[in-house]
């Protein structure tokens, strides 16, 4: 696989406070890749830059060769960047099928044409959400309307797509779900980057996987059990211990308390 | 009511109401019958047919007093409720409209200001400053996706002040001829219609609503916030800057051709979302549908119950407060704040 985005000395700072310090890290394509991390580590931002919503940074991020700053969306002949953030509040009570149709809106000119409509019927039914269609998106529990948004930024058929936590809302049944629609996006070709804060959902469904701290981003060694173990430990300072499953490590942390 | 027996209330009654808008006046009651006898005259007329040359009086006030008067309403009322739609739509804040973002008061200025100095188009010096107001109201308020709805409807508060202001002084500096003028025509005021008002309204107004209305799918995008629609791969920014300027444009040509009618913007997207829904694909219709109706409306009260008239904008907030504060209490109005 060749590497398809490509982070070089990114630095970046909200005023004095550095968030980002030289970050170098590649991203390969048609992969699963998975960036853990504690909360306020800078997941985010780097999420933000990589989305194209921050643009005030220094360093090199590309994607396929192209500077990220050059991407522009709305235009066929370049990648299609879809992006799902974690917080979204909406003021109008847009029916879901309304709000899942205008992730079609960077193609179509004027008005949504047949097309959208089936890949808007197709992602909803996906997700077993097809009988909230006419529900105001605002009437939504947390989790269904994360997998509303997450249908929105499918139904454009991404080549790329950023997450950002996309299971946080979500019961076991739903995260279950989405993990595996997303391994099966990425089977199709899809790159996918997630910032995620559980393990070993991380660590049953991804390719390829990095840890955020002292404002960089360090590759995890999954395959070596000890290795993974010491850095997640740093990592979160927790103690952890390990359990085998499926040629897989996954992470259980230690009581203090027994 | 089935959502075609609503759609097509919304093509025919704005005809209905047209057609019986014609009927009524100071003059007196025209019959339907003779109306319609009269409309076949007129038709004649326009291709040149002998017979019907003749005028009579009621002839002429139909034609050059009601008709101009009632095209010019109904495009006035259709501007500011799709201009009143579209900028709650894209400032994603039910409690905004072209009065509350200064852009009424500013193209208010700016026209007065082309009343007493020469040379400037009206249309065009409405518009400038109708822009200037609503992005200085935006600049003022804007904090990213922070925002704030309240903010924002505070800092048009202060800019319309600062128009107003502005519009005293130019008030204060005029001769007496022109400020009954400007007092008058600042109140809202239908009853100066003629063709030439027409004629100048027109084609900004008419194709300001069409250009609105090639953007009504976007709208339900720009509506869901500027990271939402970046997340989908289109950049907000342009079509923002487009759409706000073409709301403006109409804006500013309603204003400069019938004065300042408040509330009216605010309202009426109001009342075609709880028909209709928030979205905007059919919003953008209904807004032109009922706001050029309701006004219509609202002006043939004030023609025909009263013996004298009554400035249109005084009534659009005499009526209209009342029923956006039940709108507001019954909770029918459908935001989250």
């Amino acid at each position: 696989m060749k590497k398809l985005i490509q982070i070089h000395h990114l630095s970046f700072s909200f005023g004095k406070q550095q968030v980002l310090a030289e970050l170098t890290a590649d991203f390969y394509g048609e992969e699963l890749t998975v960036i853990l991390g504690r909360n306020g580590s800078g997941k985010s931002t780097l999420f933000n830059i990589l989305s194209g919503m921050e643009r005030h940074y220094k360093g090199e991020v590309l994607f396929a060769d192209q500077n990220r700053k050059d991407i522009h969306a709305g235009k066929k002949n370049t990648l299609r960047i879809g992006f799902m953030t974690q917080f979204h509040q909406t003021t109008f009570p847009f029916t879901v099928f309304d709000v899942v149709l205008t992730g079609c809106a960077a193609f179509s000119r004027f008005a949504p044409r047949q097309v959208d409509f089936d890949l808007v019927e197709e992602n909803l039914r996906a997700f077993q959400l097809w009988h909230l269609k006419d529900k105001p998106y605002t009437a939504l529990s947390g989790g269904e309307r994360q997998l509303v948004l997450l249908c929105r930024i499918l139904v454009q058929q991404p080549n790329v797509l950023l997450l950002d936590e996309p299971t946080n809302h979500l019961d076991l049944h739903y995260q279950v779900a989405v993990m595996e629609h997303l391994k099966r996006l990425v089977q199709s070709g899809t790159t996918i980057v997630c910032v995620m804060h559980d393990p070993n959902l991380a660590l049953l469904y991804g390719n390829r996987f990095y840890v955020m701290q002292d404002k960089k981003l360090h590759l995890l060694e999954e395959k070596d059990p000890v290795a993974l173990l010491s850095t997640l430990e740093k990592t979160y300072h927790v103690a952890l211990t390990n359990v085998q499953h499926d040629g897989r490590t996954l992470i259980i942390p230690k009581r203090k308390h027994l | 009511m089935g959502r075609r027996v609503k759609v097509l209330l919304l093509i025919l009654t704005p005809f209905v109401v047209l057609f019986f808008s014609l009927s009524l006046g100071s003059t007196g009651y025209v019959g339907i019958l003779d109306l319609a006898h009269y409309m076949w005259m007129g038709i004649q007329r326009l291709f040149g047919h002998e017979l019907a040359r003749a005028t009579t009086d009621i002839e002429t006030i139909l034609w050059q007093v009601r008709l101009p008067r009632i095209l010019l309403t109904f495009m006035v009322g259709a501007a500011l409720a799709v201009s009143g739609g579209v900028l709650q739509a894209i400032f994603r804040n039910p409690i905004v409209d072209p009065f509350s973002l200064g852009i009424s008061s500013g193209a208010a200025f700016g026209a007065a200001l082309s009343m007493l100095i020469p040379f400037i188009p009206i249309n065009l010096s409405a518009f400038l400053f109708g822009i200037v107001a609503v992005t200085i109201t935006y600049f003022v308020s804007y904090a990213g996706a922070r925002t704030s709805m309240i903010t924002m409807v505070l800092a048009g508060m202060i800019i319309t002040g600062v128009f107003t202001a502005f519009l005293t002084v130019l008030q204060y500096l005029s001769d007496p001829y022109k400020l009954q003028a400007i007092v008058q025509w600042t109140m809202g005021n239908l009853h100066t219609a003629s063709w030439d008002k027409v004629q100048t309204t027109f084609i900004p107004i008419i194709g300001g609503l069409f250009a609105i209305a090639t953007f009504r799918w976007k709208l339900n995008l720009l509506a869901l916030g500027d990271q939402e629609a970046m997340a989908v791969g289109v950049n907000p920014r342009n079509i923002k800057f487009i759409i706000v300027g073409l709301a403006t444009m109409i804006t500013a040509s309603a204003v400069a051709s019938v004065g300042m009618i408040s509330l009216f913007g605010l309202i009426v997207p109001h009342i075609s979302r709880i028909f209709f829904g928030p979205n905007n694909q059919i919003g953008v219709f209904a807004n032109m549908s009922i706001g050029g109706t309701f006004l219509l409306l609202i002006d043939d009260f004030s023609r025909a119950v009263m013996p004298f008239e009554i400035p249109v904008g005084v009534f659009t907030m005499i009526l209209g407060a009342p029923l956006f504060i039940y709108l507001m209490r019954k909770n029918a109005v459908n935001w989250n704040a």
